[in-house]
C-alpha cells in the first residue's frame, strides 16, 4: 500500500481522472438528443425539456391532424409579443383555451410548442 | 319499556288497530317513530326483518336486472331493524337550495317543496345520525397543522366537507336499529313489530284510502292492521313493489292511477378513477385522503360544482374526492413537465393520486321498477329493474373534471387528466353509490308525482311515503341525512293531522 501513494503515482492517477470525466462529459453531449433548427426555433425556447414536448405533442398531433404549424407558431408568437410565456399560459386557463393530450388538460400556450417540438421531429 | 313483539307470535287473523302505521323499520321509519313518541296517538312499526341479519328474510329482496350493469338488488340494503343503516359509511352532507329548484336543463326536475321545508330539521337528523356538530362549511382551514386547502382559481368546482355518522363515537357509522333499540322500547305509544312482513295495501271499496293491510310472516301467520293513518318506509324498490302490487281494488296498483309508480329509479353513479390529479408541489392534505377527526366531528374534504356554477353552465351536481396516490407514466411525467414550465412553477416534488366521485343522474321514466312473474316465499310479486344510465350526464360530470383541471392550473397548483374519454370507460370502472330514489318521486302535479309536498299519496287521504322514493331529482350527496330530515318533517306534518 505505501509504495502505491508515491507523488508519481498520485500525480498519474489524478490525470487520468481528468481524462476519464472529460471523455464522460463528451459521450453526455454525444448521446443528448440534437434537435434540427427549426422555423420556431424562438418558440421552442421556451421549453426547458425538449424530450417531453415531443412526447406530449405527439399525442396532441394524433387527435389535431390538420394541425398548421405556421399558423399555430404565428399566433402564440403574436401573443408572446405583449406578454411571457407563463402569463400566455395562465390566460389561457382562466379563459379556458385548454387543449388535451390523451386527457392531461394543457393550456394553449403549453400545448402549442409541444405541437411544434413534435412536428419538428418528424 | 316494552319488548318489541314476534310478529310470528301474533294468533293467526288477528286483526289489530292503531292510529298510525309505518312500514319499515330503516332510519326513516325509526326516525319518524321516535319523533312521534309521546305523542296523543298510537304508532305502530311493522318491520319486515329481526334484529340481525337473517338470509330467508333477506332473501325477499332478490329481484332481476336488465339494462345497464347494476348491483343485486338483494344488496345494498338491509332486511332487519336499522335497514340500510346496518350497512351504509356514515358519509353525511345536506343537499343544496338548487337541488329542489326546477331546473331549465334537467327535464321532470322540480320538488314540489324547497331546501327551506327540511332545512329546519337538518339539525335534529345531524343528531339522530350521530354526525356531531353541525361544522361541513366551517371546518375550511380548520386544520392548519395539517396543510391548508387546495387553492382552486376562480370557476365552478369549490372546497365541501363530508361529516360521518359515528356510532356513540365508535369507528362505525350509526346502525339505527342497534342505537335505537332501546330508545324505541322506552316509547310507550308505540309498538314495534319483528317479522313483519306486509304483503298488501288493502284499498276500500272506491280507492279513495286504505281499509286495511296484510301481513305475513315466514312461518306462514297472516294478520291484518287497520290504521287510521299509513307510511311507506321502505324503500325505493320496496315501496314501488308493494304499491304495485297492491292492485286488488284498483288494478295499476296503489297511488299508481298515472303510471308513475316505479318510475324515475336512480342511483348515483360513482365511476372509480376518474381522473389523475396532479400536485406540482407533491402535497394533498391527509383530510382529502380519508376521514379526519376535526373540531369535534368526523370529516373529509372533497370538491364539489358550485350552485352558481351549476346554474349557469346548466350541469348535473357531482361530488369529486381524492382517493390514493398513483404514479405517473411517462406521457403523464411529460404533460407535467411541459406544464409546469409554460406555469413557471416548480414540479420536482409533484405527486399524483386517483380522483373518485359520483355524479347526479337525469330523472329517466324508463329507469324503472316493475313486477316480474316469479314470487318470493311469501307469494310477492318478484321485482325487475331496467337500469340506464345517459351518456350525456357522464359528459356533464367530465365537463366538471375539466373544469377543476382549469382552475388547478389558473391557481398554478396543479393539474389533472381526465381518465374517461367514452361510454365504455365510463361502465367499465362503474360502481354506484348503493342509494335507491326516486320511485314515488314527490310533485304536486299527480300526473308527474306519486306524493305530493307532504309526502301524502295523490288521491289516497291516508297513506304517505317517506325516504329517498320521493326524490325527484337526486342531488349528488349521500341521501340518509335527509331522509332523516324528511321524516322529522313528516312527523309534524302527521302530528298537525291526528289532531
Amino acid at each position: 500500500m505505501k509504495d502505491l501513494l508515491t507523488r508519481r503515482n498520485i500525480l498519474i492517477g489524478a490525470g487520468g481522472a481528468v481524462v476519464v470525466a472529460g471523455g464522460a462529459f463528451e459521450a453526455s453531449r454525444l448521446l443528448r438528443a440534437h434537435h434540427a433548427p427549426t422555423p420556431y426555433d424562438d418558440l421552442l425556447a421556451q421549453i426547458e425539456d425538449r424530450d417531453s414536448a415531443i412526447e406530449v405533442g405527439k399525442v396532441l398531433l394524433a387527435d389535431a391532424g390538420d394541425f398548421d404549424a405556421k399558423s399555430a407558431a404565428q399566433v402564440l408568437r403574436a401573443r408572446l409579443r405583449n406578454t411571457t410565456f407563463t402569463q400566455a399560459a395562465n390566460d389561457d386557463a382562466a379563459h379556458g383555451r385548454l387543449l388535451e393530450a390523451q386527457g392531461w388538460v394543457l393550456p394553449e400556450a403549453a400545448a402549442v410548442p409541444c405541437l411544434l417540438a413534435a412536428k419538428a421531429a418528424m | 319499556v316494552s319488548a318489541f313483539i314476534d310478529a310470528r307470535t301474533v294468533p293467526e287473523g288477528t286483526e289489530l288497530q292503531t292510529d298510525l302505521v309505518i312500514i319499515g323499520g330503516g332510519p326513516a321509519g325509526i326516525s319518524l317513530a321516535l319523533a312521534l313518541a309521546n305523542a296523543p296517538f298510537r304508532v305502530m312499526l311493522l318491520e319486515s326483518g329481526g334484529m340481525t341479519f337473517e338470509p330467508r328474510t333477506q332473501a325477499l329482496y332478490n329481484g332481476t336486472k336488465t339494462g345497464v350493469s347494476y348491483l343485486g338488488l338483494q344488496a345494498s340494503r338491509m332486511r332487519y331493524l336499522g335497514g340500510s343503516t346496518n350497512v351504509w359509511g356514515g358519509w353525511s352532507r345536506p343537499m343544496d337550495r338548487l337541488d329542489f329548484e326546477q331546473r331549465s336543463w334537467m327535464p321532470h326536475s322540480g320538488w314540489p317543496f324547497g331546501l327551506e321545508a327540511i332545512e329546519p330539521y337538518y339539525p335534529r337528523a345531524q343528531a339522530l345520525c350521530e354526525a356531531g356538530p353541525w361544522n361541513y362549511e366551517k371546518a375550511e382551514n380548520w386544520s392548519p397543522e395539517q396543510g391548508a386547502m387546495i387553492a382552486l382559481g376562480d370557476g365552478g368546482v369549490v372546497n365541501r366537507w363530508f361529516q360521518f355518522s359515528q356510532m356513540r363515537n365508535s369507528y362505525l357509522p350509526t346502525h339505527f336499529g342497534l342505537r335505537y333499540a332501546d330508545d324505541l322500547k322506552r316509547v310507550r305509544n308505540l309498538a314495534v313489530y319483528l317479522h313483519a312482513n306486509v304483503t298488501r295495501l288493502g284499498l276500500a271499496h272506491g280507492g279513495g284510502k286504505l281499509d286495511q293491510i296484510a301481513v305475513a310472516t315466514l312461518d306462514g301467520r297472516h294478520f291484518t292492521v287497520k290504521s287510521r293513518f299509513t307510511v311507506l318506509a321502505s324503500g325505493a324498490i320496496e315501496t314501488a313493489r308493494l304499491m304495485l302490487a297492491s292492485n286488488d281494488v284498483m288494478p295499476t296498483g296503489v297511488g299508481n292511477q298515472n303510471d308513475v309508480v316505479g318510475r324515475y329509479f336512480a342511483d348515483h353513479p360513482i365511476p372509480r378513477n376518474i381522473a389523475t390529479l396532479v400536485m406540482f408541489d407533491g402535497k394533498v392534505p391527509p383530510y382529502y385522503l380519508g376521514n379526519q377527526g376535526m373540531q369535534g366531528a368526523v370529516m373529509r374534504a372533497g370538491l364539489f360544482p358550485s350552485e352558481k356554477y351549476r346554474r349557469t353552465r346548466a350541469v348535473l351536481d357531482s361530488s369529486i374526492t381524492i382517493e390514493s396516490p398513483t404514479i405517473l407514466d411517462a406521457l403523464g411525467k411529460a404533460a407535467v413537465s411541459v406544464t409546469a414550465n409554460a406555469l413557471g412553477v416548480n414540479a420536482g416534488n409533484a405527486a399524483a393520486f386517483t380522483l373518485g366521485g359520483g355524479c347526479e343522474v337525469t330523472p329517466d321514466p324508463d329507469c324503472r321498477i316493475a313486477l316480474g312473474g316469479e314470487r318470493d316465499a311469501l307469494g310477492m310479486p318478484v321485482v325487475t329493474l331496467n337500469m340506464r344510465l345517459a351518456d350525456s350526464d357522464l359528459a356533464q360530470f367530465r365537463g366538471t373534471l375539466k373544469e377543476l383541471g382549469r382552475q388547478l392550473l389558473l391557481s398554478r397548483t396543479g393539474m389533472i387528466r381526465l381518465n374517461m374519454k367514452n361510454r365504455s370507460d365510463w361502465l367499465a370502472g362503474l360502481d354506484w353509490g348503493n342509494h335507491h330514489m326516486g320511485t314515488t318521486r314527490a310533485s304536486a302535479d299527480p300526473k308527474k308525482g306519486v306524493v305530493d309536498a307532504n309526502l301524502k299519496v295523490h288521491g289516497i287521504a291516508d297513506l304517505y311515503v317517506v325516504g329517498s322514493a320521493v326524490y325527484p331529482t337526486y342531488g349528488a350527496v349521500n341521501p340518509t341525512l335527509s331522509i332523516v330530515a324528511m321524516a322529522l318533517r313528516l312527523a309534524d306534518h302527521l302530528k298537525g293531522q291526528m289532531r
